[in-house]
């Protein structure tokens, strides 16, 4: 039988029981007398308690608890307080590096390439990939550039010496696969051979040109396609969305200027450059004086080009743009040299968030 | 294209400041690359702008191209050059006659020329400097007039040293088998049959549209020249400058497509000046051979459809102003369309959109507003490949892995250990150089090559990932390639570092294809040309070989640029094969939570050291009851107390069952049959 008064006795006792108790071996001597699951004191009073009267049995119970509960926190607090295998030291030096590397590092290319992406997900535009061998229809005729085209010294081709074999599932255009893509455009026509509008895509990867290493000039670089066609699309929201998109990749005070120029795929055609960032359109070197920096090719989708995939370009309006990776992230990041990015020297990407 | 401005102001007025007006030819589409003064010009602060014309507008390869734009942005006076051809009884000064025959129309559409009695000297001092200006060279009054007028007006000319000429004619034809030329700049150039020549009755005297020939030169001792104008087809002219390696500012405007009206206006400029600066008294009629003249053409433009594709209104009266201005002959059919008829030098517009850029041209893309397109209908599906490959860096870079990105050339001998067929290899016709031979058939030469460059700048931890396109003959495949190389573990005072092994570079495949959802790949050994004998596995499901695993060969490494006693673990997974494999996450379905405790009994066998572990699990697998949930090596032991060539290993065996507790006897009863299994087919003792 137990009752109130016995339970703070024990109480008593265990305090004094634990007063005595210095190493960490004697603190596990009363914490097993005192919390053993068979035999310990706590186990034997519960067993007391269960058999008690029912009318005494809840506050007896909860006295027991608060018992077991203060037993186990002052046995903890103390074990705390005797440090590891009861050494005087109580606290860790918590300057000391934890265990375990940091993370690897997000190569620059990518990291701005999902950035790019993310952005116009936010707009309503799928990324898509497309295939880095193509054949001349894709890459070139159907996008306007027949051959013998002067476009075509544009962009240098690297060619293989034989065709890739044919894929399993050929569409209507498909040529033998004979050259690396010199622009990710060919996903243009991929694209559209296969849906009707409306259309909003950017095609993302690598592009491949015969070019000579150097400080601004790598044979292989990434590109970022976009598309979209639809009924009463226009110039000026082709305008409205590149801007959004500059003012959201760099700056919201980013000035933006469109230019003419020439793509044989677009029509009309226009340059895109944003204020030069490094003299604030003052004019640099980087801007050759200018005060802007050239960023991405765009324009009106050329209806050569929706004739080739059958589209009405009386019926539709679209607008396509194309964006050098590699260009955008020398910029924003201040990378002087191209070749950094395929040299995969750890001092250059760890210097790039996770 | 370099222009002069002081050239420039003889056909338009500049109303503005230089740096304003540069910055007006850039809003144009005519990018001015460079601004230079010219203080040698007898114009003062005269200046030549180096501008970047655009492959559509060869019309605008001349100083009056640009001044017709010039005019158009100024709403200012065009004053073209005049030419004033001679009486027709000065014509005949005893001049010789030139017999013309056009054999190859298709190539050569039209084709003028025109005879006349020269004084081969220097050219006055004006005529020098602007040939200068403009980036030439100054030769002898002929050659500078007829380069001159190709400045000036973008028509190529050519003059012929008359008494050179075989038969006293010129035949416009195709190069016959085996026939040569020596050109202008002394080269000797065998011709191919489908190349235009101009020849005498005996052998070309100059390759058309591209560079005259060097025995009909015009030199001190000429006397008379006979002087081409000319408009060749395009394409036919780009091969044969393509096939010879040589462009010249000839062929340059003909594979754009020069003006087949200007050739005899061009003859006519060509000849004035010759009389002005006293290079020539007698010249004789024009030889025009132009059988099939051109029409220009015409378009019909709708008001309404240029605010369609622009998004702006642009007044009427601008839109007729401009397109005058620029040559177009616009006459209004119906109220808000126009019936445009083309000039034929104008050769990028065929079509309305075409009337519609130069019109947004000149109005200004500043002045375009910006909006924002509606969005008319939900995004398609998103391409998989892309979430997926955004997965896969995730948990190599959670696993310490950098990311790396290399070309996807490589150097033929170290493509050819990763194929077992040197056929397989993608082949580049045109490469570079030596480096960038072939298309890489693996991401590890190149992801390896990377670990070389750090090793070199004593980096000697390194562990790089990358994800990336494969290719062989039979097509392209997306891959994920690690490297790992040093420590195994990050250095930290509480434990001692050790070197990365083959349990490391497994654990991050294995965590890359858990998170690609494939369920039970099985790992075995595998032989391969770029991994060390037994320390190489491949990683399948059923028969599918997602990739392959283990130690780099040692000869690899060194063919890659690492040296020195370091191992290097690598890995490469078939992305696209591991798509295939995947469990379909859509399906996915949660199951219970058991309600009932697990049993667990640890096992520690003696088997021979050879056993694979999985040989070890199928045993047991088969001979366990279902209540077995699963199997865990947690030790595996060889030295003191056990034979030699054999190990032990210790499982832990977790037994539950979903709807009630398990018994002490019928796990008792399990465990003892999955050790008389073990013994029956393995010798394993208990130890």
């Amino acid at each position: 039988m137990t009752d109130a008064r016995a339970i703070n006795d024990l109480r008593t006792r265990f305090q004094t029981d634990l007063a005595q108790s210095s190493t960490s071996q004697e603190l596990q001597t009363v914490r097993d007398r005192y919390l053993g699951r068979k035999g310990g004191v706590i186990a034997t009073l519960m067993k007391e308690v269960a058999s008690a009267p029912a009318d005494e049995r809840p506050a007896l119970g909860r006295l027991a608890n608060e018992l077991k509960r203060d037993i186990d926190l002052a046995i903890r607090e103390r074990r705390t307080a005797t440090g590891v295998g009861g050494q005087a030291t109580s606290t860790v030096d918590v300057s000391l590096p934890g265990r375990g590397a940091v993370t690897g590092s997000r190569h620059p290319l990518t990291a701005l390439r999902e950035q790019i992406e993310t952005i116009f997900a936010k707009m309503g535009f799928t990324a898509l990939e497309g295939p880095e061998v193509e054949d001349e229809y894709h890459n070139f005729e159907a996008l306007n550039m027949p051959r013998d085209h002067p476009a075509r010294d544009m962009q240098d081709t690297l060619y293989l010496a034989e065709p890739l074999e044919p894929s399993a599932a050929p569409g209507p255009h498909n040529q033998p696969r004979t050259l690396l893509r010199t622009h990710t455009s060919g996903m243009q026509i991929r694209y559209m051979e296969e849906h009707e509008p409306p259309i909003r895509i950017i095609a993302p990867g690598p592009v491949y040109r015969r070019d000579n290493l150097d400080v601004t000039h790598t044979p292989m670089f990434h590109q970022i396609e976009g598309l979209l066609v639809g009924e009463g699309v226009t110039m000026a929201d082709l305008k409205g969305t590149l801007e959004a998109f500059l003012r959201e990749l760099f700056d919201p005070d980013t000035k933006v200027l469109f230019r003419p120029s020439f793509f044989p795929y677009t029509e009309p055609s226009a340059e895109v450059f944003i204020g030069c960032l490094f003299c604030d359109g003052v004019g640099c070197n980087v801007c050759k004086k200018t005060g802007w920096l050239e960023i991405l090719g765009s324009g009106m989708v050329h209806a050569a080009v929706f004739e080739a995939v059958g589209y009405d370009p009386e019926r539709y309006t679209g607008w396509a743009f194309g964006l050098g990776i590699e260009r955008v992230a020398m910029l924003k990041y201040r990378v002087d040299d191209i070749r950094l990015f395929y040299e995969n020297d750890l001092r250059f990407l760890e210097q790039f968030p996770a | 294209m370099r222009i002069q401005l002081s050239w420039l102001d003889d056909f338009v007025t500049v109303p503005v400041p230089v740096k304003e007006f540069a910055s007006s030819l850039d809003m144009r589409g005519f990018e001015v690359g460079a601004i230079e003064p010219r203080p040698e010009s007898s114009t003062a602060n005269d200046t030549v702008f180096d501008l970047e014309i655009t492959a559509n507008r060869p019309d605008c390869l001349s100083v009056t191209g640009i001044a017709r734009e010039v005019a158009a942005m100024y709403s200012t006076e065009l004053r073209m050059p005049t030419s004033e051809m001679a009486p027709a009884e000065e014509l005949v000064g005893g001049l010789p006659e030139l017999s013309v025959t056009l054999e190859d129309a298709d190539l050569c559409p039209r084709y003028a020329a025109a005879v006349a009695e020269v004084t081969v000297t220097d050219s006055p001092d004006w005529l020098v400097q602007r040939i200068e200006a403009a980036g030439g060279r100054a030769i002898n009054n002929i050659v500078d007039v007829t380069n001159y007028v190709l400045l000036e007006l973008g028509q190529p000319m050519h003059a012929f040293d008359f008494n050179r000429l075989k038969g006293a004619e010129l035949r416009i034809r195709r190069a016959k088998p085996g026939e040569q030329i020596r050109t202008l700049d002394g080269q000797t150039r065998r011709l191919a049959d489908n190349m235009l020549v101009i020849a005498d009755g005996k052998r070309p005297q100059a390759v058309a549209g591209v560079m005259g020939g060097a025995d009909s030169e015009v030199n001190q001792a000429t006397r008379i020249i006979v002087l081409e104008s000319a408009y060749f087809q395009p394409v036919s002219v780009r091969r044969t400058s393509k096939r010879l390696a040589l462009s010249t500012d000839a062929s340059y405007r003909f594979e754009r497509g020069s003006d087949v009206s200007a050739p005899v206006r061009a003859l006519e400029r060509c000849c004035t000046l010759l009389r002005q600066i006293g290079a020539s008294k007698a010249i004789g009629p024009v030889i025009d051979c132009y059988p099939d003249p051109k029409k220009p053409t015409c378009v019909l433009l709708r008001h309404k459809r240029i605010e369609y594709l622009l998004g702006q209104t642009i007044d009427s009266a601008f839109v007729v102003d401009i397109l005058t201005r620029l040559g177009f002959t616009v006459e209004e059919t119906d109220p808000g369309t126009w019936n445009v008829e083309i000039p034929l030098r104008r050769v990028d517009v065929s079509r309305e959109v075409d009337l519609i850029e130069e019109i947004a041209r000149h109005h200004g893309y500043e002045r375009l507003p910006s909006t924002f397109p509606i969005l008319d209908s939900p995004p398609p599906p998103a391409d998989p490949r892309i979430e997926r490959d955004r997965l896969v860096s995730q948990v190599a870079r959670a696993n310490c892995f950098s990311e790396a990105v290399t070309f996807a050339f490589i150097e033929h001998p170290v493509a050819l250990p990763f194929v077992s067929d040197p056929d397989e290899l993608v082949t580049i016709t045109n490469p570079l150089s030596e480096q960038f031979t072939v298309l890489r058939p693996s991401l590890l030469p190149g992801l390896v090559g990377s670990v070389a460059h750090n090793h070199r700048r004593e980096r000697h931890d390194v562990k790089l990932f990358e994800v990336a396109t494969r290719f062989t003959r039979g097509g392209e495949t997306r891959a994920v390639a690690l490297a790992w190389t040093g420590a195994g573990t990050p250095e930290h005072w509480s434990q001692p570092s050790r070197n990365v092994d083959f349990f490391d570079i497994k654990s991050s495949v294995e965590q890359i294809l858990n998170t690609l959802g494939v369920v039970t790949p099985v790992y075995r050994p595998a032989t391969s040309a770029y991994l060390v004998a037994g320390h190489a596995a491949e990683v399948v499901t059923g028969n599918t070989r997602l990739g392959i695993l283990g130690q780099l060969a040692p000869t690899v490494c060194v063919m890659l640029g690492l040296d020195g006693p370091d191992e290097v673990f690598v890995a490469e997974l078939n992305l696209d094969t591991v798509a295939q494999v995947s469990s379909d996450r859509s399906n996915f379905r949660c199951a219970a939570l058991p309600r009932h405790p697990s049993v667990v009994r640890d096992l520690s066998i003696i088997v021979a050291s050879t056993l694979p572990a999985s040989v070890v699990r199928d045993t047991i697998r088969s001979a366990a009851p279902d209540t077995l949930f699963s199997i865990c090596e947690f030790d595996r032991y060889t030295g003191k107390g056990i034979p030699e060539n054999c190990v032990s290993l210790s499982l832990r065996l977790t037994f539950r069952e979903p709807d009630r507790t398990l018994t002490d006897t019928e796990v008792q009863q399990a465990v003892e049959e999955i050790v008389s299994a073990l013994a029956a087919s393995h010798q394993a003792r208990i130890r």
